[in-house]
């Protein structure tokens, strides 16, 4: 008892929090961001590299163009499908009272616990034109023959929930008063929406387009997965699979990395010079009232136009969603068994999942301070800079991250570059903002007179957070966790751009699928899906459990 | 119970002066009011002596002791927030425990305090309710409670009744005012709202613009207000503005167009400029003899127990009354009336350069 | 002009029922009120009225048109809210002309219609400002013009000075009034507060539980009201228990539960019911004789003192002497009082009554 309590007073003293925080800010900068942007300084120290080996090859230089062009290409086309589709279905699941939300609700984030490298196997079995040796159930679809458009495809199903999730985030936040407002002064529903909601509603967009964005621009195993699955991919690469395919390579031909500096260099920037624009510009530009066409939006808002739209809305979760998410299935269920050697997946599942596990803990014990520190301190300044630094390795494609954060690690010697340490480091950088994010959003949302309140009734610091803030945001800390954890178990680009020759579970599907191995390779998809599934759901119970009260 | 004082306190968020240069001292187990106007630094002042708020420059003392570096966990000092920030996780008895609980307080303790606690905020029966069950005055009593478990030695009540019903407000009044004071509690309650603060405060502090302007006994502040600004905020007052003509006894004043009032005595030179306020309450309207001015009833309005009678006097603007509801029938809109009052219940200000308009704006 | 009618309006939520069978007609042009406690279901009432909720039984009549399938924009009906609601993305002048430009009025015109309205509320010169940068007074004021500005005839105004600061909530009050009835709206007005209603309203109607008590105008309301809830929660009384001693053409003496007696002005109670008298403060004064009772408390409030004593029946009564004669009263000095007879309301008393009437949550 006297040493706990010595403990809570030892932290709860001006400088060890003070020291506290400077820590998990240079945690923050060392470990994360730096890394991630690490890659920038070779233009200056071998730039003659990438003059010889890139620039001076007209070749290498159509290849990486191409590749990048449709990157950001499928990214764009994503990410405003996503938001058409996107922002009905939030509108229903916040404004709305109907039968089976609960049900919606739970279906959106299904997509969410599945690893891209089965989704990507599943959507594409669905989708695309396969090879006959890969006997496909006779009811999939086997159209597609566009490797863009699978891609395209591909990524709306897991960027979906993201946009949903983002978008109904801040729908929650908005009054609806504003829109009963308009109504009352004569504007339609539909108008009301569109002049007063929509204007006000300008950071979840923002949110959501750079989630959705970057995490198409980003994704790796999938889309390698979906390429090698369809018949005919002819040579189609994106940013990232160029960056996984190349640097396989590397380990036999060190040669290869100017090429591949030079793609993540890219990458980065031009990921960067988005999230500036989007985050600085669009939110100060004031927008004008606009236009308004009272009659047409009333036409649109009676009758059978929004009944239609809702319909539609939830048509296309069932048909572009979820239907490709889980059509494995059935592939698994239609295919004639193969035997094979289980030891290997199970291996890699087993690292796969340590790895999520203890990444998710240092994001925890790492992030929750950040984010204490970013939503409450005084200075607006640094918090706003600190909160568009967390963006970083989110927009960053992970495959580029992974790669500078590679070099990083290797060119100075202050780590030992064991692979293992080195994958962790990768997942720790993409996948701790998911945490900050999270429980910054939260605590946003939390009126600082709790704690305040908490301090001046005799808790320290640490007190006031253990029993007053940390049940209150419990269950953002949790999204947070799953989020980093799945991302973690999933993740294929920045695994394959760190170490070549290390097997993760989905690295693992990769290399089956690679080998014409479709049916243990959609075996092992269902038992990631599976146990990821249960993952999630032991750790809802472990939380849920005590929180009855609320 | 400790004394609280307040030296040369400066704190600024930007261009606002939230306190500039505020003195304020409360004595052991008094009941202060900071009576102002939305943005006047009253809830500044109050989070500056809780230690939530760095003061800029300055020194806050209990007892004392200087305790601007000191931690608000340290202080004694309970702030009650407008919306009492109730834990909502926690039951009432949990929310009331919380204090006890923080400092490991024996079992037995913590049992007895509870149980104390909750009788005297009448809400033992209440005790597993959460916060969301409880009427907004139930939320406010265990929020005092709660306070009172921790040990507390200040009570800071910020704004505590504004998230009431108009009428229970009134009726919580004496409650609130009456347990802080059978406890000897040192309290610091702020309020934009007048009768408020009549009501429950020994002495009010009338702050605007990070300032203190005026602090003495409701009495003191109503009746000899030092500015126009407090004769106006305390009790809504008219104002005639114009020079002085006589000093002796009492103060006589005439404005350009020749009319003359009288007021108290004042320390003002013949000739200075200055306005004369009157208080709406002393404020008389007679049909029956000649008073200082002349003018229309332009509306009456009725608020139950009194009628305001507000008369246009040509030039000069609207002149109110309050006056009992029994004799609202003697006047109707458009009679002619005179407005009247005794000197000793008028107060003189001088003006110097300023603007009657800018001392009076309470936005 | 319109004037509007509730039909055996019910709203239940779940086993919760926020009004029961409200039926109110409210004038052409008439200044309601309706007052009541938290949670007795007036802003439910308004809101079904703007058609933003929808009745579980009844029906809303504007005009004699019922409203069951008139969506909320085309009611025609001005709304303020109490948390003001002011588009903040957008400045005063877009605010205002928000409503003549999605009816599709076209620019010279709104531009002219709310100029005209920024002026009735005097804040021409704040027409490129934004929401956040308006003390709260003008940003209701701001919100006023654009409920008006649709040039709707029927005005609702939920709780509109409830976000306010004390002081600037009386002087927007007459402002309100002043504004409403220079245009001739019909309005109905929702409030807690019992003095914001009395000076507004042509007439109050008040609510409790989901049920409309009594309506009058705010004179009869406070000098004759007809429940002892009413007598409580609109202005102060003493409610003095005891029964009725003596009944005839002239007086009736109801006797308190210490034995004193008291005259009032004549009832239709027979001699023994158990009564209740409610006097106002300002109409029990200090008198050689009378009620006897030990001073509690003494309390400045303003141009008078408040003095609350116990009277040997236990009964609490409190009265107030002017500020001008010099401090006689004092804790536990002994007074006697007498009461202003045609000024006392006497109700039956039934067991429990009196503690579920002063209920004020």
């Amino acid at each position: 008892m006297k040493r706990t309590e010595r403990l809570v007073n030892f932290v709860s003293g001006r400088k060890f929090r003070k020291s506290w925080y400077a820590f998990i800010i240079a945690f923050f900068l060392i470990f994360v961001i730096l890394p991630t942007v690490y890659v920038l300084t070779y233009t200056y120290t071998q730039w003659n590299a990438i003059q010889s080996n890139v620039l001076d090859n007209k070749e290498t230089v159509d290849m990486i163009l191409g590749a990048i062009a449709a990157s950001f290409e499928i990214a764009a086309i994503v990410t405003i499908i996503d938001f058409v589709v996107g922002l009905p279905m939030a509108w229903m699941l916040v404004r709305k009272k109907f039968r089976g939300k609960n049900l919606l609700d739970t279906l959106i984030d299904m997509p969410l616990a599945v690893p891209t490298a089965a989704l990507g196997f599943s959507s594409a079995i669905f989708w695309a034109a396969t090879p006959s040796a890969m006997n496909a159930p006779p009811f999939a679809l086997g159209a597609i023959t566009s490797p863009m458009l699978l891609i395209i495809l591909l990524h709306i199903v897991f960027s979906y929930p993201y946009m949903v999730r983002s978008l109904a985030a801040i729908l929650e936040q908005i009054d609806e008063t504003y829109e009963i407002a308009g109504q009352t002064l004569g504007a339609s529903k539909l108008t009301a929406v569109r002049t007063i909601t929509l204007p006000l509603f300008r950071a979840g967009l923002v949110t959501g387009i750079i989630l959705c964005f970057s995490r198409s621009l980003s994704e790796t195993g999938g889309t390698m997965i979906a390429l090698s699955t369809m018949a005919n991919s002819a040579g189609f690469n994106t940013g990232p699979t160029l960056i996984g395919t190349w640097k396989k390579l590397s380990g036999s031909n060190p040669e290869l990395i100017p090429q591949l500096a030079f793609v993540s260099i890219l990458l980065i920037i031009i990921a960067l010079v988005l999230l500036v624009i989007l985050k600085l510009v669009v939110m100060k530009v004031r927008l004008p009232m606009g236009k308004i066409w009272p009659t047409p939006e009333k036409i649109l808002s009676r009758g059978l136009v929004p009944k239609m739209k809702d319909g539609f809305t939830v048509l296309f979760l069932a048909f572009f969603i979820l239907i490709p998410s889980f059509f494995i299935f059935s592939f698994v269920a239609t295919s004639s068994a193969a035997v094979g050697d289980w030891g290997p997946f199970l291996n890699s599942l087993g690292y796969s999942f340590a790895i999520a596990a203890i990444v998710t803990v240092i994001d925890l014990a790492l992030g929750i301070p950040l984010a204490l520190y970013i939503s409450r301190n005084p200075s607006k300044k640094i918090s706003h800079s600190l909160d568009i630094l967390v963006n970083v390795p989110l927009i960053v494609p992970t495959a580029a991250l992974g790669f500078s954060l590679g070099q990083f690690w290797t060119d100075q010697s202050l780590i030992p570059s064991v692979p293992t340490l080195l994958i962790i480091l990768a997942h720790v950088a993409f996948t701790y903002p998911l945490v900050v994010r999270n429980v910054t959003g939260a605590m946003e949302e939390i009126d600082p007179s709790y704690e305040e309140t908490a301090r001046t009734l005799g808790a320290k610091p640490i007190q006031g957070f253990r029993r007053v803030l940390y049940p209150m945001i419990k269950s953002s800390i949790l999204a947070g966790s799953i989020m980093a954890f799945t991302r973690s178990l999933g993740e294929t680009g920045a695994t394959q751009a760190v170490v070549s020759d290390v097997v993760t579970a989905p690295v693992y599907i990769v290399q089956l699928v690679n080998t014409n191995q479709y049916y243990l390779a959609g075996l092992a998809c269902i038992i990631l899906i599976i146990v990821s599934y249960a993952a999630m759901l032991l750790l809802r119970y472990l939380t849920r459990r005590k929180q009855g009260a609320l | 119970m400790p004394e609280i004082r307040l030296e040369g306190i400066r704190k600024r968020y930007g261009s606002i002066k939230a306190a500039d240069d505020l003195e304020l001292s409360v004595k052991d187990g008094e009941y202060i009011c900071l009576l102002g106007p939305t943005g006047a630094g009253k809830t500044t002042a109050l989070r500056i002596i809780a230690g939530l708020t760095e003061p800029d420059s300055g020194k806050v003392f209990f007892d004392d002791h200087d305790v601007t570096d000191m931690e608000p966990e340290d202080r004694k000092a309970v702030l009650l927030s407008q919306s009492y920030s109730l834990f909502p996780h926690m039951t009432v008895a949990e929310n009331v425990l919380f204090g006890p609980n923080i400092r490991n307080w024996s079992e037995e303790a913590r049992i007895k305090t509870l149980a104390n606690m909750l009788d005297l905020v009448r809400l033992t029966r209440r005790s597993d309710a959460y916060p969301k069950e409880l009427s907004g005055g139930m939320q406010q009593r265990t929020a005092l409670a709660r306070a009172l478990a921790s040990g507390a030695e200040v009570l800071l009540l910020d704004e505590p009744l504004r998230a009431l019903d108009a009428r229970l407000r009134i009726s919580l009044r004496y409650e609130l005012r009456s347990l802080a004071k059978s406890l000897g509690i040192t309290t610091i309650h702020v309020t934009h709202d007048q009768d408020e603060a009549l009501v429950m405060a020994d002495r009010i502090a009338v702050i605007r613009n990070g300032k203190i302007q005026q602090i003495g006994t409701p009495i003191e502040v109503f009746e000899r207000p030092i500015s126009p600004f407090v004769a106006n905020f305390l009790g809504q007052s008219n104002f005639f503005q114009g020079s002085v003509t006589y000093v002796n006894g009492r103060t006589e004043v005439r404005d350009e167009q020749g009319r003359t009032v009288a007021a108290g005595t004042a320390n003002v030179e013949v000739g200075e400029r200055v306005a004369v306020g009157i208080k709406v309450g002393n404020t008389e309207i007679t049909k029956e003899h000649d008073g200082y001015l002349q003018g229309i009833v332009e509306r009456t309005l009725f608020e139950g127990r009194d009628v305001f009678v507000d008369v246009m006097v040509a030039g000069l603007g609207r002149f109110s009354s309050r006056i009992p509801a029994g004799r609202s029938g003697e006047f109707s809109v458009g009679d002619k009336v005179s407005i009247d009052w005794s000197p000793e219940k008028a107060t003189v200000f001088r003006l110097k350069d300023r603007s009657l308009d800018d001392e009076l704006r309470v936005e | 002009m319109p004037d509007v009618e509730m039909k055996d309006i019910t709203m239940r939520w779940g086993n919760v029922i926020a009004a029961e069978d409200v039926n109110l007609k409210i004038q052409d042009g008439e200044y309601v009120t309706i007052l009541g406690p938290s949670g007795c279901g007036k802003t439910t009432l308004v809101r079904i009225i703007a058609g933003i909720l929808k009745q579980t039984k009844g029906g809303v009549y504007i005009d004699g048109k019922n409203m069951a399938d008139v969506p909320t924009e085309e009611r025609d009906i001005g709304y303020v809210f109490q948390n003001i609601a002011l588009f903040p993305h957008l400045d005063v002048m877009e605010n205002v002309s928000y409503g003549p430009r999605v009816r599709d009025v076209k620019k010279p015109e709104w531009e002219r219609i709310s100029h005209k309205y920024l002026e009735l509320v005097k804040l021409l010169d704040k027409m490129k400002m934004f929401p956040s940068e308006l003390c709260g007074g003008e940003q209701q004021k701001v919100s006023l013009a654009r409920a008006l500005s649709t040039g709707a005839r029927l005005l609702l105004l939920d709780e509109p000075l409830s976000a306010l600061d004390a002081r600037v909530r009386v002087d927007l009050r007459y402002e309100l009034r002043r504004l409403v009835k220079s245009l001739g709206l019909t309005t109905l007005h929702v409030t807690h507060d019992q003095e914001e209603a009395m000076s507004v309203s042509d007439r109050i109607v008040l609510m409790r539980s989901g049920r409309i008590v009594e309506s009058d105008t705010p004179e009869t309301m406070y000098m004759r009201p007809k429940s002892i809830f009413a007598a409580y929660f609109i202005g102060e009384t003493n409610l003095l228990e005891g029964s009725i001693k003596k009944t005839d053409a002239a007086a009736t003496t109801v006797e308190l539960r210490d034995g004193t007696l008291i005259e009032v002005a004549t009832t239709d109670f027979r001699e023994g019911d158990p009564v209740v008298i409610s006097v106002r403060p300002e109409y029990v004064y200090p008198a050689v004789a009378g009620i006897h009772a030990i001073v509690s408390s003494v309390t400045f409030v303003g141009t008078h003192f408040r003095i609350v004593a116990v009277a040997d029946s236990d009964d609490k009564v409190e009265f107030d002497v002017p500020a001008t004669v010099e401090r006689e009263y004092n804790k536990g000095d002994d007074v006697n009082l007498t009461i202003d007879k045609r000024s006392a309301i006497v109700y039956a008393r039934t067991p429990g009554e009196l503690g579920e009437a002063t209920k004020l949550e």
